[in-house]
């Protein structure tokens, strides 16, 4: 069976700065794959490149055995992928429904179908008493529930995280944390960035060590967690 | 008013799309009623014109700024293409108007299309090439044979002065342009423009097509000028190039689209009315300090409601955002 998400060899560069070296990977249906890394180790270019934002110098991604790679970020969220961002983008001067109806605008469902979607969503991210706001009005944490509501909203097939604990207060982060739970639950493919050890080794089926853009570890959370390599990476940076 | 209960949430939404359509219907009627009479009532014709060609350039340039998030300096560029459009299809062609003014809107497009590879820089680049484009178009016309576009006297298009049927072409056309506005604000394609608008990459790994959504966007945006470039052809009778590639034509657009606010139908309409009404006055009073008077009448606007009127309202009331068109 095809492996729901695979990088093969992912080379990307800026002008002299290799940020990805190599990176190979493939996570399952169902399963949370942790990538660690300290700052500048490589994640967000390695997930920019996985949902088409950057192109990869080198290196092939594959979708259930689709080749995408070169795809354009549309057609690969056409495909199932969602994310959500380091420092939240969520449509600014757009309410918290329309932000959610922006990615299923092409779904054949009539409007009403999709607001009514959309509401059920905000209620389970315990946003629906702000359904009308402009999204500007949310704060931090409320945008981070936001961009996750807006992910799921397309019941994505592979959904990746970049950095969703940063700057989230604890309470917000265990609400975060089922929410990965339930994607996992409903057999999505969850990739979850985090510099953050705790979190990640809390959820994560497995976890992918990256330092300056070289996976330098790979495996259960056992044998990452006492992988020499990935803790001289995280003492010696 | 934020009740849980998902059935009276939808009566909650009937509720306040009814509310929001109402008062479209009322802001147009009253819109229609107001132009409608003044041919019978004998008020001033051409302030009267000149308001709706206002309106309606606004309008379509909030389409493009409002919705898309685009400034284009040289929206003139489609207002006087349009203009020459009809001049010469009249003059040189012998086409009746009403028959010339449809291919007017069409020179826009294909204008648009022509720009459309610019619809990839942003900001301060894009309005500045935009500008540029502006002025080679005039160049181009000012270029080109005489018999044809008439050198620096321009075209006239002789006895085909219709002053009161132009008049309500004008008025069609703003409807247009208001109802297409109306769709859009509510409408699939509008979400999508103001997703781009607000942040162009996090739409397009939403599943957003964002180069086509833009370009819907800018044909949309340019098709309205063009028309208005036509009919005010037609109703003084005379284009030069002088006047149709006027700069003052894309700042008064401009001004009068931002003293309303961009992103609503309504922003524009009251930016209009105000500004234009507002200058009117001011010419009566001060006929030598007009300009100077205008100008500083914009810089407090923008300084004191940068949003526009109906943006500054609805940003007091959030609430209403959903009621106001
Ligand atoms: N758009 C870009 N242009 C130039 N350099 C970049 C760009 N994006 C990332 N980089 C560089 O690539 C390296 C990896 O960055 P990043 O992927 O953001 O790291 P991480 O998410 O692991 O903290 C860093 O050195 C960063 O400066
Ligand atoms: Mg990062």
């Amino acid at each position: 069976m095809n492996a729901a998400l695979e990088a093969r060899d992912l080379i990307k560069r800026f002008g002299g700065l290799v940020a990805l070296d190599g990176v190979q990977f493939a996570a399952a249906e169902g399963e949370v794959l942790g990538i660690i890394g300290v700052n500048g180790a490589g994640k967000t270019t390695l997930m920019n490149c996985l949902c088409g934002l950057y192109q990869p110098d080198e290196g092939e991604i594959r979708l259930a055995g689709e080749d995408v790679t070169g795809r354009t970020p549309h057609e690969i969220a056409a495909r199932g992928v969602g994310r959500t961002f380091q420092v939240p983008r969520v449509f600014r001067r757009m309410s918290l429904i329309d932000n959610l109806l922006v990615p299923v605008l092409r779904r054949r469902a009539t409007d009403r179908a999709l607001i009514d979607q959309a509401e059920t969503m905000l209620e389970r991210m315990r946003l629906i008493d702000l359904r009308h706001n402009f999204a500007e009005e949310l704060s931090g944490g409320q945008q981070k529930l936001l961009e996750m509501a807006r992910m799921l909203m397309p019941d994505p097939r592979v959904v990746m995280l970049d950095e969703p604990f940063a700057g989230v207060h604890p309470t917000l982060c265990r609400f975060m944390i089922e929410q990965i739970e339930a994607m996992a639950a409903e057999r999505k493919t969850v990739l979850l960035i985090s510099h953050d050890l705790t979190s990640i080794y809390r959820l994560s089926h497995r976890v992918l060590a990256l330092n300056q853009g070289r996976v330098i570890a790979e495996g259960g959370v056992e044998a990452i967690r006492g992988n020499p390599a990935v803790i001289e990476a995280y003492l010696g940076a | 008013m934020n009740r849980p209960n998902p059935s009276s949430r939808s009566a909650d939404r009937e509720r306040a799309d009814r509310i929001y359509y109402t008062l479209a219907a009322l802001l147009g009627g009253a819109v229609i009623l107001y132009f409608a009479v003044v041919p019978f009532v004998g008020a001033n014709l051409a302030f009267h014109f000149y308001l709706m060609l206002w309106i309606t350039m606004a309008s379509g340039f909030n389409v493009s700024s409002g919705f898309s998030g685009y400034m284009p300096f040289g929206y003139v560029a489609f207002y006087g293409v349009g203009a020459f459009t009809t001049a010469i299809l009249v003059k040189k062609l012998g086409f009746p108007v009403l028959l010339a003014l449809p291919f007017s809107g069409l020179a826009g497009l294909v204008l648009a299309l022509l720009f459309a590879p610019t619809l990839r820089l942003s900001g301060i680049y894009f309005a500045i090439v935009s500008l540029a484009l502006a002025y080679i178009c005039r160049l181009v016309i000012t270029n080109m044979p005489e018999e044809m576009t008439g050198g620096s006297f321009g075209i006239q298009l002789g006895s085909q002065a219709e002053p009161v049927l132009s008049f309500y072409v004008m008025m069609a056309t703003m409807m247009l342009a208001l109802g297409t506005i109306l769709w859009l604000s509510r409408s699939r394609l509008g979400k999508a423009l103001r997703a781009v608008r607000d942040d162009a990459e996090a739409a397009d790994m939403m599943g957003v097509n964002i180069t086509r959504v833009r370009l819907y966007g800018w044909l949309i945006a340019a098709f309205f000028p063009a028309v208005c470039g036509g009919v005010e052809a037609w109703y003084t009778n005379i284009v030069d190039t002088e006047t149709a590639f006027n700069t003052l034509i894309t700042a008064k657009t401009v001004i009068y689209a931002i003293a309303g606010g961009l992103g609503t139908v309504s922003g524009p309409i009251v930016g209009a009315l105000v500004m234009v009404w507002l200058d009117e006055l001011i010419w009566r009073q001060f006929p030598l300090l007009n300009l100077l008077i205008l100008g500083l009448a914009t810089v407090l606007l923008v300084l004191f409601l940068p949003r526009g009127i109906v943006g500054t309202l609805l940003r007091w009331r959030p609430a209403w955002r959903r009621y106001v068109p």
